[in-house]
């Protein structure tokens, strides 16, 4: 047992008999602009740079991502990245429909931001707009990844 | 007493503080495979499994959401909530399957934590084992595809689930594969294809 887990078991008991309160994050009302993504291709780099894992040529592998219910994320303008737990009355952040629909699209989303441990956590109370894909990087890139598109469909 | 409880206060927030600026803290004990990422740094670790639409929200329901929400790790030793953003597949799967049977109790995990804080992958993890805290034999966390054949029966076909799963073959059917529709789908496959 480490020091900081025995400290923390001496100390649990004290803390919370003096009313301490818990450690849940206040929210922060926010509208915000950016490409619903795949955050692990995203995080990772599994897939290749961070340009080429969006947009067009990533669309598929972002479909896959999504339903395979690995978390989507919305990339905003400043590069920020927000984890997305929720999106109107869908609360399926594990492969749901909606964000599924949603996949590589640019949309300004109003919600609330929580931080916590380093990530932005978004709960999408409204999609304003939808423009769904605008960034054109097949031709850049091609597929990502490559096999995206069976050889018989080619 | 009270000169005491400070002092452990101020000792466990400076060992958990260490810990949580230390991506590295984790790594004593684990037998993570690498998977030759960038940012990959060994973790293993106890921690509670938690629904993040109600720790992060307070918006809560019943078993964690029942597989539809994403599950997160809420780390004994220093209170930091990680989002396991995949499990050890690597046919493009999350993790929400292999974590929640654990719903609400205390694991002991190993995989990969991400630390590339100019990309916002901080506390990002790739689950491989898991077991129950203080359990001996380790689980591999490879249950979403199992998780994916139970609940599509009807998905026929050759080759991965991927390229048989009803909702991703219906977006591709209407949007194509780069999706903004058929006709630019055949547009943009000439010209990359040709």
């Amino acid at each position: 047992m480490t020091i900081s887990r025995i400290a923390a078991s001496l100390l649990a008991p004290a803390l919370l008999a003096w009313g301490a309160p818990a450690l849940a994050t206040e929210g922060e009302r926010i509208e915000v602009t950016g490409e619903i993504i795949d955050t692990w291709c995203y995080f990772s780099g599994v897939m290749g740079g961070p340009d080429a894992v969006v947009g067009t040529a990533h669309h598929t592998c972002a479909l896959w991502c999504s339903a395979g219910g690995i978390p989507v994320g919305l990339l905003a303008e400043d590069g920020t990245v927000y984890m997305v737990l929720k999106i109107k009355e869908d609360d399926a952040s594990a492969g749901g429909d909606t964000q599924l629909r949603l996949a590589s699209h640019t949309v300004t989303a109003d919600g609330m931001l929580y931080q916590r441990d380093g990530l932005n956590y978004l709960v999408v109370e409204d999609v304003v707009s939808d423009l769904d894909i605008t960034n054109f990087n097949a031709e850049d890139y091609g597929t990502v990844p490559p096999f995206a598109i069976p050889k018989e469909e080619r | 007493m009270k000169a005491l409880l400070t002092a452990a206060l101020c000792l466990t927030t400076s060992v958990a503080m260490a810990q949580e600026n230390d991506p590295w803290a984790f790594e004593e004990g684990s037998e993570a495979r690498s998977w030759n990422l960038f940012a990959e740094i060994p973790a293993t670790f106890e921690a509670e499994v938690v629904d993040l639409l109600c720790e992060v929200a307070g918006n809560c329901v019943d078993n964690c959401g029942d597989g539809k929400r994403q599950l997160g790790l809420l780390r004994t030793a220093d209170n930091a909530l990680i989002y396991p953003n995949k499990n050890n597949q690597t046919s493009f799967n999350g993790a929400v399957a292999d974590l929640l049977p654990y719903c609400g109790q205390m694991v002991e995990v190993d995989g990969l934590i991400l630390d590339d804080p100019d990309l916002g992958a901080v506390n990002i993890y790739q689950l491989q084992t898991i077991r129950l805290a203080g359990e001996t034999e380790w689980n591999k966390a490879n249950q979403w595809t199992k998780a994916w054949e139970a609940a599509n029966p009807g998905a026929e076909g050759k080759g991965p689930w991927f390229r048989r799963d009803p909702r991703v073959l219906a977006e591709i059917a209407e949007e194509g594969y780069f999706g903004l529709g058929l006709e630019k789908d055949e547009e943009i496959k000439d010209a990359i294809f040709e």
